[in-house]
């Protein structure tokens, strides 16, 4: 069993969450060149390295993030998203 | 004692008249008790407004004879048992309120309250919940969210055993899985009528 550590209700069966993808870098479509707009929209990183992810704890409806090495797939820490923005 | 049954949301629904077990693992089903939840920013300001202190995340505190459930920074359940009047009242508060008061999350609608009791129920649990809810690691103030018997779940601990907060829409799902918990974990008789 793969356990995830909620920053919430702590260590849980990897069943329970639910993966939201990476957090993207959010460009303003008005500033942004329609290249770049489109690899924005239409294409995928898939490079080696270390990620933030989003993950939601399913039973209490929690979205936190977590930092995951792609090549590993070891899970280094999960933390709330207040961490990341101040006001998120 | 005769087995009660699963509280008749819908009458003729799948749910309808299914038994819940009795014996050494007994499920009584407390969905018509009155609660009351909120969700959203400012749930916490206006209860805090409104003279409940309230505890922290996943603790569960207590307020004129209701035990309140932090479930999330702004999202809070109010159980009544015994203390009807006292949400009645905070109810009517928050429904007359016209400010700010984020919202209503439909638990005594949304949600099946269902209680375990008897005397194999730690071991019913260990089948139905993978988290360690012994005494020493799971006190009587502790919340899990997490799955009971397979759905996602809110369970805690009442004097005589644990509840269990779930979809109202897995009650009679909900059960089963316990009566077959019940089953597996002992051998001593348990009323399945209406469960095979």
């Amino acid at each position: 069993m793969k356990i995830l550590t909620c920053p919430m209700n702590g260590p849980r069966n990897i069943d329970e969450f639910q993966s939201f993808g990476p957090v993207r870098a959010e460009p303003d479509p008005d500033r942004t060149a329609d290249a770049d707009w489109s690899r924005h929209l239409f294409r995928a990183e898939n490079r080696k390295g270390i990620v933030v992810e989003w993950w939601r704890h399913v039973p209490s409806n929690y979205f936190f993030l977590a930092e995951r090495d792609l090549v590993t797939n070891e899970v280094l820490r999960t933390f709330d998203a207040s961490e990341r923005w101040a006001h998120p | 004692m005769a087995p009660s049954s699963v509280f008749p949301f819908m009458a003729g629904g799948a749910a309808h008249g299914t038994k819940l077990p009795v014996g050494a693992v007994t499920l009584h089903d407390l969905t018509a008790t009155p609660r009351f939840g909120l969700k959203g920013g400012g749930s916490a300001a206006w209860l805090t407004a409104h003279g409940v202190s309230l505890p922290a995340i996943n603790r569960i505190g207590s307020h004129h004879g209701m035990r309140i459930l932090r479930l999330g920074n702004e999202d809070i359940l109010l159980l009544a048992e015994g203390a009807g009047d006292a949400l009645a009242d905070l109810k009517a508060a928050w429904t007359k309120d016209t400010g700010p008061k984020a919202y209503s999350s439909w638990r005594e609608e949304g949600w099946a309250w269902m209680r375990l009791s008897g005397r194999h129920v730690p071991q019913a649990m260990e089948r139905l919940c993978a988290l360690d809810l012994r005494a020493g690691a799971f006190g009587v103030d502790a919340i899990a969210q997490t799955r009971v018997g397979h759905i996602e779940a809110v369970t805690f601990r009442s004097q005589e055993g644990f509840d269990v907060l779930f979809d109202v829409t897995a009650s009679a799902y909900f059960a089963r899985a316990t009566a077959a918990a019940a089953m597996d974990c002992i051998d001593l008789p348990i009323d399945m009528e209406g469960h095979i």
